[in-house]
């Protein structure tokens, strides 16, 4: 198994769930700032020319990072990665697609690549804000999710504190964007754990 | 099971699941030009303000696309909409987190609400081309997954809706010239008696 994938991207949650699974994997950094992504040989792999993006043994891909959580969840069942039942996997995907679709992508890409939403310079400031915006009400919205639960599905970590780890964490340490309590606790739990030490340590964060 | 969807949005993908299942459902209509996302009434139902949501059996309400989706096939393991082996499973979401983040909200959601994305004005237009551009690049990228099977997954799935939902949008509104694999799909959809019903249900057909 090989991840491909850029220090401090959302691929954090993907190398952390390996980190996890405690099985051996492969971490292939993608260099972004060399525009790594767009280069034929990236491209081969994965034409989204996205991480994280996932290699299997066999050769073949996947991405998209609900997914390859998903996917690594059922393929691991011992390391209770999901929670139980039909209910339990659709509200984990339920959580992933808006952590991903809609906190990151319309939110933190809104503060990262503002120019990717206003062609003109000026107006790149309301743009960030908008970014803000939708990241503050992600949290709003996730914060009584969690509650005062340990994880999002209560005594265990599953996928989904994978995904709010690293939009946690790019609030904590990237956009200095302020938490609700719960989700500052919450971090702070998920870096007490080993995997995420190491996963910080491998790609080269502030821990 | 409670389906809120507003006529021709991407909850006509999972109107359409629903139907393919021959599930027990009602349906709750919201009008989009008339602000009904946004009002106070569907806010305390769905605090995101979109569609699709569900209202379980218990009360309770699931939202994502995906999330639906995954659902509604797993509470109809007959219909076999998704696979059990979690390669070809995880390839679904794939294809389906794909529809949803890129091709929709990435692509669409720029050619139809240019305003969210450029506070310019005067930008309106080159928003417009950039969504067009993911739009029509995102369906190059599913074709080459089609490729020359019927559905995406070769058996149907729950990915087909996602991307029949996307096509509907692309006949209606974007009309970026797709590849034939991606038309020829869509006339495929379009002969499906579920697919027949909820068109005719949503005032589409």
């Amino acid at each position: 198994m090989k991840l491909y994938y850029s220090p401090n991207a959302c691929s954090m949650a993907i190398h952390v769930l390996l980190a996890e699974i405690g099985k051996p994997y492969e971490a292939v950094r993608v260099n972004f700032a060399e525009s790594e992504q767009y280069q034929p040989a990236f491209v081969a792999k994965n034409p989204k020319s996205k991480v994280p993006t996932l290699e299997r043994d066999d050769g073949s891909i996947l991405t998209e990072l609900p997914a390859i959580a998903y996917y690594l969840a059922k393929t691991n069942p011992d390391k209770n990665l999901l929670p139980d039942g039909v209910e339990g996997e659709a509200r984990s995907l339920e959580l992933l697609e808006y952590m991903t679709a809609t906190v990151h992508m319309r939110g933190f890409t809104r503060m990262f690549r503002p120019y990717a939403f206003a062609f003109t310079p000026a107006d790149e400031p309301k743009v960030v804000e908008a970014g803000r915006g939708f990241v503050t009400k992600g949290f709003e919205l996730l914060a009584p999710i969690l509650g005062e639960q340990a994880f999002l599905f209560g005594d265990n970590f599953t996928i989904a504190d994978a995904g709010l780890f690293f939009l946690e964490y790019w609030a904590a340490h990237r956009c200095n964007i302020p938490m609700p309590a719960v989700l500052n606790a919450h971090l702070a739990r998920l870096m007490a754990r080993p995997a995420v030490q190491k996963v910080l340590a491998d790609e080269g964060l502030t821990a | 099971m409670k389906l809120y969807y507003a006529s021709g949005a991407c909850s006509l993908g999972i109107h359409v699941l629903l139907n393919e299942v021959g599930a027990d459902y009602e349906l709750v209509k919201l009008d989009m030009r008339a602000g009904d996302l946004q009002k106070p009434e569907y806010l305390a139902v769905n605090p995101k303000g979109k569609v699709p949501a569900m209202m379980l059996d218990d009360g309770t309400i699931l939202t994502e696309w995906p999330a639906l989706a995954t659902y509604i096939a797993a509470t109809h393991p007959q219909a076999h909409l998704i696979s059990s082996d979690p390669v070809i499973a995880a390839r679904t979401l794939e294809a389906v987190m794909y529809i949803n983040g890129t091709v929709h909200l990435a692509g669409f959601s720029r050619v139809m609400r240019p305003a969210v994305f450029s506070p310019n004005p005067e930008e309106k237009d080159a928003v417009r081309m950039q969504g067009k551009k993911i739009f029509g690049d995102g369906l190059a990228l599913v074709s080459a997954t089609l490729g020359d099977q019927d559905y995406l997954m070769g058996d149907f799935s729950v990915a087909d809706a996602a991307l029949f939902y996307v096509t509907f949008w692309n006949n209606a509104v974007a009309k970026v010239e797709a590849p034939a694999n991606i038309n020829a799909h869509y006339d495929r959809m379009m002969a499906r008696p579920a697919v027949q019903r909820a068109m005719v249900t949503e005032g589409l057909a």
